[in-house]
């Protein structure tokens, strides 16, 4: 399946991560081993505490591997330092989560060109970036709302915006949809799946079966390291096992769309 | 350099958004800074003013002083009266080695006597009782509005009074004649000076207030025996003063069985404050205004750690997307320090302020220079380095995996 032509964006070998020592040791991740090609758009699956966000973080950099190999486009990034890490997090990866996490106090347009920031691109040139991606997601007129003036969804595609700005080698999203509910899961599922056809790498942590079906490769975790690892998922098998899909949101508010600042 | 822009742009957002916080953490720098600033500046005045009256008197002057060392800490709690009563090392002798210095032209000694001056009629609130030679009358600038100043032929008892102890005591400027009581003896007034208006001066005695008698008269209070406080020389025209100084130096050590008891002062030296009252009382200041500013740099930290820890996820995120602990740190000390420095730039303002307002009450005006600006900004940004630096690098240790896991 791996496209013998390009090199792997990445590279992992035996890793391992422990938390705890003594007797409260314990490997969240245990030997895993996982080659990405460009163009992949894996899913990874699995029960709560198997190891999925912790490879996700370790992947993006936000935390180290206690053992193992890591090589993202070509570069052993486990002996890198901090600053030089979180050089590599500004120009290379991208981060969607669960929560969003955009800056409440910054705009729509701040909150995407907020990674250009570390990329050391001057500030109207990042403003003219983040304008681009956001007029790529049909978001353009909302560049002046604050974020508490979007809804769950919008929210989360300007949390996308945000991770494609630096164009990144890869995207990273923790349950992207976790806090959706099942017409802007799809809506969100969908414009991952296009960011996927235009070329991006993306690596998704998620509970849900059903969203595994816009990915090329479905990898199932079970405690720490790589229990099954499909390259051409077909859809589950029966719709009983679903889970449902998240709860609509009440909590964030679609109001105020009155007029740009 | 381009983040530098960045992180100025993020603390001002962040600033204006808790506006009034930032205020009053400003207001505490600010009032550290301000008490620096008016201290610096009224004690600036006071050396500009006798300053100034050197330059007036031409560099002549060699002034001569007991040696008072340099206060410690201990004045600070026991302000040791000793010194102010203790006998002073001059002797009468030391005049004459003075005048007999070649380049001398003129010395005088300065006697002060404590005790009452008043007729019958009225007691001054305020007099200085000053025995002296009649050469001060040029070394100090000494000009007579009536009368004459005293000399070597005047009889004993008989005193050159200031303008406004002649007010005081007579109720007029018009008072040669009249006869009042020092210590009880009585003198006549022979002369009375002209205004002078420098209440602040290297003699330390105010002449409008001063009754100025012969210096046998001053020994006979004193028993016969001279208490010199201060002698004033006055070198000729063309004198190297350096070399005048050390000369008087040599002089006064010989004199005191080479103890080096004496200091002398030349030129702008004269002007330093000497009295020990005067550093004891600048000191205590500086202690107070530093105290001040610690709280207010601590007013910083505290307002910086709330800071941080309201903004943890988006400290979480910020690294996330590429942040380095270096940027994170700098992003928040760029924060407090436009905190310190915005507080001492008002505290500069309510500094001179309050040096206005004070010297309004006192004799002399506070002085402007670029040290005091120095002060006031390297102190205020000094602080916001000091106080800001923990808070930002807690800022910077935050785990971005834990930051942002919080308040899901």
């Amino acid at each position: 399946m791996a496209k013998p032509a390009s090199s792997p964006v990445i590279q992992l070998t035996d890793l391992k991560k422990r938390f705890g020592v003594g007797d409260a040791e314990h490997y969240a991740l245990d030997g895993v081993d996982l080659t990405v090609q460009k163009g992949e758009f894996i899913a990874i699956m699995g029960p709560s505490g198997c190891g999925k966000t912790t490879l996700l973080n370790i992947i993006g950099m936000l935390d180290r591997a206690t053992d193992g190999e890591y090589v993202l486009d070509g570069r052993n990034v486990e002996d890198l330092r901090g600053g030089k890490q979180a050089r590599i997090r500004a120009e290379q990866i991208g981060f969607i989560f669960q929560s969003f996490n955009l800056i409440e106090r910054l705009n729509v347009l701040e909150n995407v060109a907020l990674p250009l920031t570390y990329s050391g691109l001057h500030h109207m040139k990042r403003i003219q970036r983040a304008s681009d991606v956001l007029k790529s997601f049909h978001l353009q007129e909302r560049e002046y709302y604050m974020p508490w003036q979007l809804s769950g969804g919008q929210t989360q595609r300007v949390a996308i915006a945000r991770a494609l700005v630096n164009d990144p080698s890869i995207i990273l999203a923790d349950e992207p949809t976790g806090n959706l509910d099942s017409k802007s899961s799809h809506i969100i599922m969908e414009e991952l799946s296009e960011i996927h056809k235009k070329g991006n790498t993306i690596l998704m942590v998620t509970h849900n079966p059903n969203l595994t079906t816009y990915a090329t490769r479905v990898i199932t975790m079970l405690d720490g390291h790589i229990d099954t690892d499909t390259a051409h998922p077909t859809l589950p098998a029966a719709s009983s096992e679903k889970r449902p899909l998240g709860k609509p949101k009440t909590k964030r508010k679609y109001t105020k769309r009155k007029g740009k600042k | 350099m381009l983040l530098l822009a960045d992180h100025y742009r993020t603390a001002r957002q962040s600033l204006d958004r808790s506006r009034l916080r930032a205020f009053l953490t400003m207001l505490g720098v600010a009032i550290g800074v301000a008490s620096i600033t008016a201290i610096l500046a009224l004690s600036g005045g006071v050396n500009k003013v006798i300053g100034k009256q050197v330059a007036e008197l031409g560099s002549s002057i060699a002034v001569v002083r007991p040696s008072t060392g340099q206060p410690t800490l201990a004045d600070l709690s026991n302000p040791s009266p000793s010194n102010a009563y203790s006998t002073s090392p001059f002797q009468e002798r030391d005049i004459e080695s003075i005048r007999n210095i070649n380049d001398t032209e003129a010395v005088a000694a300065l006697m002060t006597i404590s005790g009452s001056v008043r007729t019958s009629f009225a007691t001054p609130p305020r007099s200085t009782i000053v025995a002296t030679s009649p050469e001060m009358q040029d070394i100090a600038g000494l000009n007579i509005s009536e009368g004459q100043f005293i000399d070597s032929v005047t009889k004993q008892n008989t005193a050159v009074i200031g303008t406004q102890l002649s007010i005081d005591l007579f109720g007029t400027e018009q008072s040669i004649g009249q006869n009042f009581l020092i210590r009880g003896q009585p003198f006549t007034v022979i002369g009375v000076l002209e205004r002078q208006n420098r209440p602040i001066n290297y003699n330390n005695v105010d002449f409008d207030y001063a009754a100025i008698i012969s210096f046998e008269s001053g020994k006979l209070f004193n028993g016969g025996v001279a208490q010199i406080q201060q002698i004033d020389a006055k070198a000729k025209p063309g004198t190297d003063m350096s070399a005048y100084g050390s000369a008087i130096e040599k002089a006064m050590q010989k004199n005191h069985d080479d103890q080096k008891d004496v200091d002398v002062f030349t030129g702008q030296e004269i002007a330093k404050p000497t009295s020990a009252l005067f550093k004891f009382v600048s000191i205590v200041m500086a202690v107070i205004a530093s105290i001040s500013l610690l709280v207010g740099g601590i007013g910083i930290m505290n307002i910086m750690l709330v800071g941080v820890s309201e903004r943890t996820r988006e400290i979480g995120l910020r690294k996330a997307v590429g942040a380095s602990n270096a940027t994170i740190v700098s992003q928040f000390l760029i924060e407090s320090l436009i905190i310190s420095f915005l507080g001492g730039l008002l505290g500069f303002l309510g500094g001179y302020f309050i040096a206005f307002v004070v010297s309004l009450l006192i004799p002399y005006d506070p002085t402007f220079s670029w040290m005091i600006v120095g002060w006031a900004f390297g102190l205020s940004l000094g602080v916001g380095v000091l106080f800001g630096l923990y808070p930002a690098i807690r800022a910077a240790r935050k785990d971005p995996i834990e930051s942002l896991r919080r308040y899901h």
